[in-house]
């Protein structure tokens, strides 16, 4: 039993404590979304009524199905190119020697840490142009805005990515090219299914980040059959928070479910440990 | 060899047995040709509007672009820029490109009032100055033209609403027309759609009269207006024509300023040197409480950085066990904070926090004013921060500790070295490895990090002498209250902030960079 | 060859160049870039409820005219995304918002006055046009009023208070466990405040001799508004406590709702939510303080701007000055969301069935319109401050004396 306790018990305690943290206001968002008189001013953790009527106004009343609709698309087209292209310069980072390569590093890493202040300026002074010029990739259109978040493809994930591609030995890549294998077929095949945990971890980390990203989706898109998620969801408490807080709440909590349900698809690659016997390479 | 499907196209690119040199199989190069195929459609597809609106210098820039692609992944050589130039692209447009103009502005009076060019707050002044002429009247208005609706001529067919009598005006005055039927005068009317079309010419066509001239106000009816105020070339000056009142153009500021050193509110944009920086190193607003708030952001950022590492990790390890039960229910329960919308979050936890109603207090049955103390107020900054952040940390960690191969922990066990020591040499180095360079761009984020501060205590609680800097201001929230709170935003200024801000967190940054060095040679 | 290489390539010419445009974008919201050439194309701009109140009208005058109309929603800081966008030339040809913004809409070149009919501002309640003039220029079309007014549950409390004392001994008789719903929260709330700061004695700009606002005579730090902080410091937490921080913009109607106090301060906006609450209700002026000036509410003006860098003026125009100003839509505004419509005839269709439109109208009646000048930017931030520390406790004095400090240095 102490020993359980040693090796196991711990673990739980844990979980526990931690869990116990996370879920007070996520169970307070439930309480309020499935509040009949769902407002904020509730301290309560138990709601005072139950009913489902948030949920089925939200898609009676509002562009609810759209928005989930649009923010599925981009941010699932933008986490995959993201990683494609974190992984594409992580390796080059990692298992190349180049003129320039700390200085770039480090000039991924600075840039990001830029106050943008002036952020939307800018963006408004760019994509002004690009909707004259190419209305499909303008303001309003999934492509525009993906294409906007993948300007930040090549940043903290790349780091990310680097860190782990330097955790795996050198002499398997260098055996691969001693029997003859090209920088393209080491890359994809000995690599790429190394790292496929931090892959995982990656894609799940960038369809977070753009399913959640408000502030720029928020000037990007006016369009009501184009905005996404937390674009939308703004609008309904903007002005007037107690009105639609139930609402609000409801789809905060359905705005999760795709999350959830992306971590359960590449939860085997992150927690499996598939790759543990391929590292002996 | 799942793994490769995340990268989404990779799976139809299974690379050739042979070596490169002998090159590829016909699959592999149909392959490579469909797709710079594409790349050159899709060049040639954009090239278009460049070519329609003659915008030579883009257009120049695309060619460019494209054939600098072409040349890259056609050639042996170059083979590191390969594998980046699709990021940096990306990066220099989205990223790059709104630095270097927010960076640009740290040297203009850019704000409100000082948005556009001169000549457009010579249009806005003047278009602000037309007044109806004083007892005159408005009239309905058609508008018509003597050729195609589309291209033909315009005429403003004007009806007085007292004698019913129509006249056509045109750039050459007002001409009576007979009787009241237009197309028996030679006039097609336009509709409102076709009118629509042509609203620039619309707007800006006038008739003029002895008081002024007939300008439309919409479609359908037209007034006559006289503009109070006129730009004169000769003095590069405002003119008021009542008063006969002068404002001059003063480049120095970007505003028209009259002899009283009154100035009229729209401005334009002109760069002022070094103004901003100079203004950020001698305005006591920010000098005076700037190393009490240094100190703070620095706290701020290692707590939230470091407090979400340790906890993240510490749950990565917990639910490192085959033998724990319900791993996947604690992994999902546990992403959860990280799933719902941070600004919603923030929103809440906000409210959770209210002295009276907030939950906090309820589910302790405290009586804390966590807002209202510098102490608390900054715990309960972090502690958001922390609930916020631990679950990126727990993926990472969680995705790291996969990485490592279980053989190596187990190995030292076999040694002889306690658990935790085996962590410690073996494990816990090279996480370090991998997850330093996150630490670092947390630790930038966090330092940056305005939604943190401005969605939950606005920078509260305030000292009562001074409401321009509270407890838990970082130096963003700070800055962003002096260049836009009072006044209207001061882009330029905020700009020569940001300038500031980042030499800071550069400065720190590059430093714990050098150091990293020596983790990245771990396996040479 | 280099299979990844060809991939790379693609991706990034299709990334960088097209965005994947072009050849597969099926269901892309995007319009094609033929569809404006048929047709002329008005964009309006408002916040998600009005954008939604609007759609159909908009939609009408699209179809009665041949014209395309786009209503687009923009949820946070309308004012700047509409000045930023527009000087980029991306911004809508119609904007919705409120008079306030005006003096820092004109000096950014943003909106171009309308020109009017004797009838049109005939029609019109003439506080509300006077709200949309600056420097002697009208600067769009009003269609809704409204300004705070003191809301009780009748049940609780069945008699209106004349004055705030008074309203603190009915509060404490009716025992319910806040005295007074007027939001404050951490950072204070200058506009709710203003009634009661007003009445105290104090103001924020001086009137110049036309009655227009003169940024140059600030208020703020003045003797004045000195002792009207020494007054308000006795409703405050260690006073009566009628006025309290943990009363914040986010719980202050459903506190007043839930029936844990008998008095709001708040708009027309809160009526919905006290409706749907089934609570008995009236509605009256906010009290002031005994002896003092009579507490005036801000008045806030909604209206139609037309955007001087909009594609479609003089379709904007046509809209604005000949659409708005028409009955019909000012009703459905209003049913859209109940406050008092700024045009009179509108005003009297819709009186006779919503008794609260004339009460609100009434409480408005010492009101004072909102600031339009851009100076107003500088006062809302320190002044909110300065009431949540004085209300928190804090020497009214120096407090105040500090707020004025900030305000005139940023003014200067």
């Amino acid at each position: 039993m102490t020993r359980w306790l040693r090796e196991v018990g711990w673990r739980h305690l844990v979980g526990v404590v931690v869990l116990a943290f996370a879920m007070v206001p996520i169970v307070f968002v439930v309480s309020a979304a499935i509040n009949p008189l769902g407002t904020l001013s509730s301290s309560e953790l138990v709601p005072t009524g139950a009913s489902l009527g948030n949920f089925t106004r939200l898609f009676a009343d509002t562009g609810f199905g759209r928005w989930f609709v649009n923010s599925i698309v981009v941010a699932a087209v933008s986490a995959l190119a993201s990683v494609f292209i974190s992984a594409l310069a992580a390796y080059a980072f990692s298992r190349r020697r180049f003129r320039g390569r700390r200085v770039g590093l480090l000039a991924v890493l600075l840039i990001q840490m830029f106050p943008q202040f002036l952020a939307i300026v800018a963006i408004f002074l760019i994509f002004s142009t690009v909707t004259d010029l190419w209305p499909a990739i303008g303001f309003n259109t999934w492509w525009g805005l993906i294409l906007l978040y993948l300007g930040g493809a090549l940043g903290v994930n790349t780091w990310l990515m680097k860190g782990f591609f330097d955790t795996l030995p050198r002499e398997l890549d260098e055996s691969a090219t001693m029997d003859g294998a090209s920088h393209a077929q080491v890359f994809f095949r000995i690599l790429l299914p190394l790292v496929a945990p931090i892959l995982a971890v990656t894609a799940l980390l960038a369809f977070i980040g753009t399913i959640n990203e408000f502030l720029i989706a928020n000037v990007f898109l006016t369009d009501a059959g184009s905005k996404t998620l937390p674009v939308g969801l703004y609008g309904l408490v903007a002005g007037e928070r107690n009105a639609n807080f139930g609402m609000f709440c409801a789809g905060t909590l359905l705005t999760a479910i795709p999350t959830v349900l992306v971590f359960q698809l590449l939860q085997r690659y992150i927690t499996d440990g598939l790759t543990a016997g391929a590292v002996k390479g | 060899m799942t793994a490769t499907k995340l990268g989404g196209p990779v799976t139809q690119a299974r690379p050739a047995p042979e070596p490169e040199r002998r090159g590829g199989s016909p699959a592999a190069i149909l392959l490579k040709a469909t797709l710079l195929g594409l790349a050159i459609a899709i060049a040639v597809w954009a090239a278009f509007p460049l070519i329609e609106n003659e915008k030579w210098t883009g257009l120049a820039i695309l060619v460019a672009t494209t054939a600098g692609l072409l040349y890259l992944y056609l050639t042996p050589r170059h083979i590191p820029l390969k594998y980046l130039a699709p990021g940096t692209v990306l990066l220099v447009l989205f990223q790059v490109f709104p630095v270097l103009y927010t960076a640009s502005t740290a040297f203009t009076n850019f704000g409100d009032g000082h948005r556009g060019s001169k000549q457009e707050a010579v249009v806005a002044i003047q278009t602000a100055s037309v007044t109806q002429v004083p007892g005159s009247q408005q009239y309905a208005l058609r508008i018509a033209t003597t050729g195609d609706p589309a291209t033909g001529p315009l005429v403003f067919l004007i009806t007085d609403p007292a004698t019913r009598q129509v006249s056509a005006g045109d750039a050459g005055g007002l001409t009576a027309v007979p009787g009241t039927d237009a197309a028996a005068a030679g006039y097609t009317v336009l509709t409102a759609g076709q009118a629509s079309l042509r609203s620039t010419e619309i707007t800006a066509f006038a008739v003029p009269t002895a008081g002024g001239a007939i300008r439309s106000s919409g479609l359908s009816r037209a007034y006559e207006g006289k503009a109070g105020r006129a730009y004169d070339e000769g003095c590069d000056c405002i003119r008021d024509t009542t008063t006969g009142r002068t404002w001059t153009a003063d480049e120095s500021v970007g505003a028209f300023v009259g002899a009283d050193g009154d100035r009229l509110a729209q401005g334009w944009k002109v760069a002022v040197g070094l103004g901003n920086f100079t203004r950020v190193l001698t305005d006591p607003a920010i000098a005076g409480p700037f190393l009490r708030t240094l100190v703070w952001n620095f706290a701020f950022a290692i707590a939230s950085t470091g407090g979400t590492f340790v906890l993240g990790l510490l749950l990565a390890m917990a639910l490192h066990s085959d033998r724990v039960r319900g791993r996947t229910a604690y992994r999902i329960l546990l992403v959860l904070p990280y799933a719902m919308p941070s600004f919603a979050m923030l929103l809440v936890w906000r409210d959770m926090f209210n002295t009276d109603f907030g939950l906090v207090n309820e589910l302790f049955g405290s009586d804390v004013d966590w807002f209202g103390g510098s102490t608390s107020a900054r715990l309960a900054v972090i502690l958001v921060q922390l609930w916020l952040g631990y679950p990126y940390m727990f993926l990472v960690a969680t995705g790291a500790l996969q990485a490592i191969p279980r053989e190596l922990s187990e190995a030292s066990r076999i040694d002889g070295a306690s658990a935790w020591g085996g962590f410690r040499r073996i494990v816990l180095p090279l996480l370090m490895v991998a997850l330093t360079p996150l630490l670092i761009s947390s630790f930038a984020f966090n330092f940056n990090n305005f939604n943190a501060i401005y969605l939950t205590t606005e920078g509260a609680p305030f000292p009562a002498d001074n409401p321009a800097n509270g407890a838990t201001d970082l130096l963003i929230t700070y800055t962003y209250r002096i260049a836009f709170g009072g006044g209207g935003a001061q882009y330029g200024y905020a700009a020569a902030i940001s300038i500031f801000i980042f030499l800071i967190v550069a400065v720190v940054s590059a430093i714990s960079f050098r150091r990293t060095r020596r983790l990245e040679e771990v396996h040479s | 060859m280099r299979p990844a290489a060809g991939v790379a390539a693609a991706l990034t010419c299709a990334l960088a160049l097209a965005g994947c445009g072009g050849s597969d974008d099926t269901d892309s919201p995007g319009t094609g870039p033929s569809a404006q050439q048929q047709q002329g194309e008005l964009v309006i701009w408002a916040d998600d409820k009005r954008s939604a109140a609007l759609q159909p009208f908009a939609e009408k005058f699209g179809r009665e005219n041949g014209v395309t109309v786009k209503v687009q929603a923009i949820s946070k800081d309308q004012q700047t995304t509409f000045v930023t966008a527009s000087q980029q030339g991306s911004g809508p040809d119609v904007m919705v918002g409120a008079h306030d913004w005006i003096g820092n809409l004109v000096q950014n070149g943003a909106v171009d006055p309308v020109q009017l009919s004797a009838d049109q501002t005939a029609g019109l309640n003439p506080n509300a046009l006077k709200a949309v003039t600056f420097n002697g220029q009208t600067y769009g079309v009003p269609y809704a009023m409204e300004n705070l007014a003191l809301i009780r549950n009748t049940d609780l409390a069945p008699k209106a208070p004349a004055t705030i004392e008074e309203l603190v001994a009915e509060a404490g008789k009716a025992k319910t466990p806040e005295k007074l719903c007027l939001q404050v929260g951490q950072n204070g709330d200058a506009y709710h405040l203003y009634p009661l700061y007003s009445s105290a004695g104090g103001y924020l700009f001086g009137t110049s001799a036309d009655g227009d606002y003169d940024p140059k005579d600030l208020g703020v730090g003045r003797p004045e508004s000195v002792a009207a902080f020494k007054k308000i410091a006795t409703l405050g937490e260690k006073g009566s406590g009628a006025l309290k921080r943990s009363i914040t913009p986010e719980n202050s109607i459903a506190t007043f709702t839930s029936k844990k106090c008998a008095f709001l301060v708040s708009g027309p906006w809160a009526i919905t939510d006290v409706k749907k609450a089934n609570i008995k209700y009236d509605i009256s002026a906010v009290p002031g303080f005994q002896g003092g000036q009579p507490a005036r509410p801000f008045l806030g003006v909604q209206t139609f701007y037309v955007a001087s860098k909009g594609k479609n003026k003089a379709l904007a125009q046509e809209f604005v000055t000949n659409y708005v100003t028409t009955p019909e839509l000012a009703v459905a505004l209003y049913q859209a969301e109940p406050r008092p419509p700024a045009l009179t005839a509108a005003f009297d269709q819709v009186k006779g069935k919503d008794a609260d439109l004339e009460k609100f109208v009434a409480a408005g009646k010492d009101g004072r319109p909102l600031p339009a000048v851009p100076e107003m930017a500088a006062i809302w931030d320190p002044f909110g401050k300065a009431e949540a520390a004085v209300v928190g406790g804090a020497d009214p004095a120096t407090t105040i004396t500090a707020a004025g400090r900030t305000i005139a240095a940023a003014i200067k």
